[in-house]
C-alpha cells in the first residue's frame, strides 16, 4: 500500500499542502482532481520523492520514503511526467530501455517487447523519438515508465502520473487511461492526476478532490462526483448527467443554464 | 527479436569502436613519421619493433632519438589531452543536457588558465619546491576549472529552470571574469613570472617531454576511464534529472562525479598545452549525428576521435609550414569554428 499520512509542505510560509492523507491499494486507480493550483503537483511531488515533506510521511508498502534509495524506491514506483523533452536523438527503443537502468532483470527484451506491446508503440521503436506525435510520445513515455515496475515481483508495485492525458485528443486519451485499467491485474496501484473529470468519472475507482492543499473529500466515483461538492471545489457550475449505457456520471458545466437567469455567484 | 537486435547493436558499437581504435593507430604511425625530420615508414616500424625485442630493419640512431624522445612523448600527450576534451565535452553535454556545451564555452577552460596563471606568478618556486610543479599546475588549473563550471551551472539555474541561453550567458560572464583577472594577475607578475606565462600560454604539444607523461596518465587517463562508468546514467540524465531519478540514479551524487572528473581532465589538459577550442564540442557532436546518442558509444568514441582529431591537427602543425610549426590552437579552430556555425545555424532551422 501507498500511504500519505497528514503530509504537509509549506513555501515561504505559506502552506501549499496541508495535512493530506491519502492511501493507494495495488490493483486500484485513484484519481486525484482539483482546480489548477491546487497543491496537486506539489503533493505528487511529495509522493514521487522528488521533494521531501518536512511532517507527515509516505510510506510505501510499509517503508517510509526517505529511507529508500533512489534504487530501491524506483523498483517499488515508477513515474510518468507531464511533459518530457529528450534533448538528444534517442530512439524510442532506447528510450523504454532506460527504463531499466536500476532493474536487474535477465529478460530485459522480453519486458521491453511486451511494454511494447501493452501500449501499442511496438510499431514505433527504432523512431527517434523527438519525431513522434504528442500521444505517440505519451505513450512511449508511459511504456518507459512501465518497464520499471512491470515484472512480477512479490510486492505490489506503484505507477504515478501527473496529467497524462492534458494534451491529447479524445482517442489518446482514452487510449492512454484504458491502458491504465489493464494494469490493475499485475498488483500496481496506479495514482494518476487528472483535469478531465470525465476521464476520472469513466475509469477510476476512487477520487480524491483537492483544494487549497487539502483534501476536500476522498471516496468512490458517486460519491465524490456530486453536483453540490464540485461546484463549490471548481467555482463553477456543475450539472451531473447519467451516461445511459455505463450508468457512470458525466460532468457538464452549468454556466449558461444559470447565467440566462442570474449569475452564479448570487444564486 | 529485441534480443538480436540489441545484440546486433551493441556488436555494431564494438565495430565503431574498433574503427576508430584502427584509425588512431594510423593516425599515430603517420605522426611518428612524418614532420621536419623525416623518418621513412619502414624505420619507423623498425624502431618500434626494437623496442619490444624484434628486429626487422636498419634504422639510424639519430631517427631512433628523435622518434622516441621527441616524437613518442608529443604523440602519446595529444593522444590523452584530445581524447580527454573529446570526452570531457561529450560527458558535460549529456550532463547539461544541451548539445552546444563545450569545455571552453562554459568555463571551464579559461577558469582552469586563471588559476594556471597564479600557480605561475604566485606560486614561487624555489629550488626546493621543484618537485611540486609537475602536479601542482594541473592541480591548480582543476580547481580553477572546477569552480567556473560551478558558477556556471549555478547561474544558470538561478531561475529554476536550465535553459540553453542562461547557460551560454553565463558562460560568456564566467569566461570574462577569468579574462580580466588574467590580465589582472599579469599585471603584478615580475619578468620571470612574465616569461613562464608567456612559454605557457604559447606552449603547446613541443612542450611535452617523458618527465610530463606519468602526470598526464593520472589526471587524464584515469578520470577518462572513470567516466566510462558513468554511460548509463548520462542516457538516463538525457531524459531529464527529475525522470533520471524516477528511474533509480542517485543524480546528484553523478552529476557531481562527472563535473569532478571533467574539471580535472580539462584542466591537466589547459594546464599541459594550453587552450585548445573545439574539440570537446565538435567530437561529441560528430559522433552523435553519425552514430546516435547512445552514450555508451558517445564516450569512448569522442576519446579516441578526440585522440586522432588532435593528433591529426598536430601533424599538420608540424607539416604546414616546415621547418617552423603553426600553434595547434590554430588549427583545431579552423577546423571547429566553421563547424560550430554550421552547427548554430541548423539548430536554428530544425527550431522552426
Amino acid at each position: 500500500m501507498l500511504q500519505a499520512s497528514k503530509v504537509h509542505f509549506c513555501i515561504k510560509q505559506r502552506p501549499i499542502v496541508e495535512q493530506i492523507s491519502l492511501e493507494l491499494n495495488p490493483g486500484e486507480i485513484l484519481a486525484v482532481l482539483g482546480p489548477n493550483g491546487a497543491g496537486k503537483s506539489t503533493f505528487f511531488k511529495i509522493l514521487s520523492g522528488d521533494i521531501s515533506c518536512k511532517h507527515g510521511s509516505v510510506k510505501y508498502n510499509g517503508e517510509p520514503i526517505h529511507k529508500l534509495k533512489a534504487k530501491d524506491l524506483a523498483s517499488v514506483r515508477a513515474v510518468m511526467p507531464q511533459h518530457s523533452q529528450v534533448n538528444f536523438p534517442f530512439t524510442v527503443q532506447e528510450v523504454v530501455e532506460l527504463g531499466l537502468i536500476s532493474t536487474k532483470t535477465k529478460n530485459s527484451s522480453q519486458l521491453i517487447n511486451e511494454v511494447l506491446n501493452a501500449t501499442n508503440t511496438d510499431h514505433l521503436k527504432d523512431r527517434v523519438f523527438n519525431s513522434l506525435s504528442g500521444g505517440e510520445k505519451q505513450r512511449v513515455q508511459l511504456a518507459r515508465a512501465l518497464v520499471q515496475i512491470w515484472e512480477s515481483k512479490p510486492f505490489p508495485r506503484y505507477l504515478l502520473l501527473d496529467e497524462p492525458s492534458s494534451s491529447l485528443d479524445i482517442a489518446q486519451q482514452h487510449a492512454v487511461l484504458s491502458i491504465l485499467q489493464k494494469l490493475k491485474s499485475r498488483n500496481i496501484g496506479i495514482l494518476v492526476i487528472l483535469h478531465e473529470l470525465n476521464l476520472a468519472a469513466q475509469y477510476a475507482d476512487k477520487i480524491a478532490l483537492i483544494k487549497n492543499g487539502e483534501i476536500t473529500k476522498t471516496g468512490t466515483v458517486d460519491e465524490v462526483l456530486e453536483e453540490k461538492l464540485l461546484e463549490k471545489v471548481f467555482d463553477h457550475p456543475i450539472q451531473l448527467i447519467r451516461n445511459p449505457a455505463t450508468g457512470r456520471p458525466i460532468v457538464a458545466s452549468a454556466a449558461h443554464i444559470y447565467s440566462t437567469f442570474t449569475s452564479f455567484k448570487q444564486a | 527479436m529485441i534480443a538480436t537486435l540489441s545484440h546486433t547493436k551493441s556488436q555494431r558499437q564494438n565495430l565503431i569502436l574498433t574503427g576508430f581504435g584502427l584509425a588512431l593507430i594510423g593516425v599515430l604511425l603517420a605522426s611518428l613519421s612524418l614532420g621536419a625530420y623525416h623518418i621513412p615508414f619502414p624505420q619507423t616500424l623498425a624502431i618500434l619493433f626494437d623496442l619490444i625485442g624484434f628486429q626487422v630493419g636498419d634504422f639510424q640512431v639519430q631517427q631512433a632519438n628523435v622518434l622516441l624522445q621527441i616524437r613518442a612523448p608529443r604523440i602519446l600527450m595529444a593522444l590523452l589531452v584530445g581524447g580527454g576534451l573529446g570526452i570531457a565535452g561529450a560527458a558535460l553535454q549529456g550532463m547539461f543536457r544541451n548539445p552546444l556545451v563545450e569545455p571552453g564555452l562554459i568555463g571551464v577552460s579559461s577558469g582552469a588558465a586563471l588559476f594556471a596563471v597564479i600557480f605561475i606568478v604566485l606560486v614561487p618556486v624555489s629550488a626546493s619546491f621543484a618537485w611540486i610543479k609537475p602536479i601542482g599546475l594541473p592541480l591548480f588549473a582543476f580547481v580553477g576549472g572546477l569552480i567556473c563550471v560551478l558558477a556556471v551551472y549555478r547561474l544558470s539555474k538561478s531561475q529554476g529552470r536550465n535553459d540553453a541561453a542562461t547557460l551560454i550567458l553565463a558562460g560568456v560572464a564566467i569566461n570574462a571574469l577569468a579574462g580580466a583577472f588574467i590580465g589582472l594577475v599579469l599585471f603584478f607578475a615580475d619578468d620571470s613570472a612574465l616569461r613562464n606565462f608567456t612559454f605557457w600560454s604559447l606552449g603547446d604539444l613541443a612542450g611535452a617531454n617523458w618527465s610530463k607523461l606519468p602526470v598526464t596518465v593520472v589526471l587524464i587517463a584515469v578520470p577518462s576511464i572513470l567516466l566510462l562508468l558513468n554511460t548509463r546514467q548520462l542516457n538516463a540524465l538525457a531524459l531529464g534529472e527529475q525522470e533520471a531519478f524516477h528511474m533509480g540514479v542517485n543524480v546528484q551524487r553523478v552529476k557531481i562525479q562527472l563535473l569532478l572528473l571533467s574539471a580535472l581532465i580539462v584542466g591537466a589538459g589547459v594546464s599541459m598545452v594550453g587552450m585548445i577550442g573545439f574539440i570537446g564540442l565538435v567530437v561529441p557532436h560528430l559522433i552523435r549525428i553519425l552514430f546516435g546518442s547512445d552514450h555508451r558509444l558517445v564516450l569512448p568514441g569522442s576519446f579516441l576521435f578526440g585522440a586522432i582529431l588532435l593528433n591529426f591537427a598536430d601533424l599538420i602543425s608540424r607539416i604546414i609550414v616546415i621547418p617552423a610549426e603553426m600553434p595547434i590552437g590554430v588549427i583545431t579552430a579552423l577546423i571547429g569554428a566553421p563547424f560550430f556555425i554550421w552547427l548554430i545555424f541548423n539548430l536554428n532551422k530544425s527550431n522552426n
